[in-house]
């Protein structure tokens, strides 16, 4: 009788090793990470907040939980590479707000379809204040997206400065797209563009 | 009876040695990423000359080399380091050379008002009759089909444990995955689909990326890539079929059927998550064709 209690007692604890052992080795930013994810599957899972009508509250609520690890003055330093020098810091502080805008419109409206994806942690650097985490998106149709989150340790506060999707760099991308329009035109017709598509989508979704 | 029973020894027995094998690939992709680390501690100038020769090769100029350094040595990078690499990003260079661009920004927006207007609503159309799961089968069905395309790449590229992964999902998923329209290869054994073409297989015996070229329908691609569509099409039994078997159309046929089936799971989404943020689509999907082709050659 005794020893059943200890051999299930043995195989609980090895079970319960073997689910939390990622959190155990993962470290400060890993754990920062997949904490924030886990909070903004647990808003999308909320059944209170499901549908439709309530995509605005969900989105709303999402934006609140996710958007501090995200470090959008580091992202918009980066996208906009030798310009940013140059600009004054009116000009930097309306480029932060319009970026983080952006992404917030093109990131957040993708939850409306979550369908029971799930993110696992699978490795992690960490050099100082520099830390990559790679994670893998695994649909329900199995398929499988990996996501490098590159993170920066703002002084006591991982944040993220970086999101890599199947190799391609979210901050390269735009840097491409703004450098090639920094290269015809000014700063100020950059602006416009990007205030432009703001409009836009802002008429496109009423 | 016995002969049935040897049988499923054998084949059981063919499956853990590929699973070993798989196993044992994947040590040294791990092992690959601290090998890396000393690279990335040698100064910037040393880490360009190190590079991996393919990396030079894919793009034509030496751009490559810083963009990718920013990728990798943030994790070490110093403040200071930060600036250098913003002071290098000043020469930049696009990440490939685009000479055809009034020409390729054409065919993109053909391309672009073709997927909205034209491919998009079949696509649509298609999923609203077809349940997801049979798409997937489908999808499952096609990718068997075109074993031979990731095989002999695997080959060519020098990788014999991936064939011999590529040829173990082949005898798996066309006998239990029923004709390969289920992947039980790798549900059930946990043998990954080596994305290995032609165009992988030319960087990897340095052939240079070349121009960047925008194909009605096809989309992206680049010289080398191109001639990379090529040999898989000659790969690709699909091809030989429609060759010898097939009428013209109905060849066309079964090529746009995949393609749309294929479409219809989620290349359509990622087209648009690529170009409905960008400022610039244009260039938003030619940086990401890029850099996601330097990800798979470097793999």
């Amino acid at each position: 009788m005794n020893y059943r209690k200890i051999t299930s007692a043995l195989c609980i604890g090895m079970l319960s090793l073997a689910v939390i052992s990622p959190l155990l080795w993962a470290g400060e930013p890993g754990k920062l990470l997949m904490e924030t994810i886990d909070k903004g599957f647990a808003i999308l899972k909320d059944p209170s907040l499901k549908g439709d009508e309530k995509a605005q509250e969900r989105r709303q609520k999402l934006w609140e939980e996710i958007s501090p690890i995200f470090n959008f003055e580091e992202m918009s330093k980066r996208a906009l590479g030798q310009h940013w020098k140059s600009r004054t810091p009116e000009e930097k502080k309306e480029f932060v707000e319009l970026f983080t805008n952006i992404m917030k419109n093109a990131y957040i409206g993708k939850t409306d379809t979550y369908s029971g994806e799930k993110v696992v942690i699978i490795s992690e650097k960490q050099d100082k204040n520099y830390a990559t985490v790679q994670t893998k998106i695994i649909t329900n149709k199995r398929t499988e997206v990996s996501v490098d989150y590159n993170m920066l340790n703002n002084p006591g506060r991982w944040t993220i400065y970086d999101v890599i999707i199947e190799g391609v760099s979210l901050v390269n991308n735009y840097r491409s797209q703004f450098n090639n329009i920094l290269i015809k035109s000014s700063f100020k017709e950059l602006i416009q563009k990007i205030k432009e598509k703001k409009r836009k989508e802002e008429t496109s979704t009423k | 009876m016995r002969s049935s029973v040897l049988l499923m020894f054998v084949f059981i027995f063919t499956i853990c040695v590929c699973k070993a094998s798989v196993r044992a690939e994947s040590s040294p992709v791990s092992e690959g990423q601290p090998t890396e680390t000393p690279q990335e501690e040698k100064t910037p100038v040393i880490n360009k000359a190190n590079e991996d020769g393919e990396l030079k090769h894919t793009v034509s100029t030496g751009q490559s080399d810083n963009t990718r350094e920013e990728d990798t040595t943030p994790a070490i990078a110093t403040q200071e380091d930060e600036e250098l690499q913003h002071d290098d990003v000043k020469s930049e260079p696009p990440l490939v050379k685009d000479p055809l661009q009034p020409y390729n920004r054409a065919i993109f927006t053909f391309n672009d008002k073709a997927y909205h207007y034209f491919i998009k609503p079949i696509y649509t159309g298609y999923n609203s009759m077809v349940p997801e799961k049979a798409r997937v089968s489908v999808r499952n069905f096609f990718t068997n089909v075109k074993m031979p395309v990731r095989f002999f790449n695997c080959l060519f590229q020098g990788e014999f444990k991936g064939a011999g992964t590529e040829l173990a999902r082949f005898v798996i998923n066309s006998t239990v995955g029923v004709a390969g329209f289920f992947d039980p290869a790798k549900s059930k054994f946990h043998l990954e689909r080596q994305e290995r073409d032609f165009g992988q297989t030319l960087a990897k015996h340095k052939m240079n990326s070349g121009i960047y070229i925008v194909w009605p329908f096809i989309g992206p691609s680049t010289v080398r890539d191109t001639a990379g569509l090529a040999g898989d099409a000659a790969l690709n039994p699909l091809s030989w079929i429609s060759y010898f078997f097939l009428t013209p159309l109905e060849g066309f046929g079964n090529y746009s059927y995949d393609t749309v089936n294929d479409l219809s799971i989620d290349k359509g989404t990622t087209y648009e998550n690529i170009t409905k943020p960008a400022i610039d689509p244009y260039i938003a999907l030619q940086d990401a064709y890029v850099q996601n082709r330097i990800k798979k050659i470097k793999e």
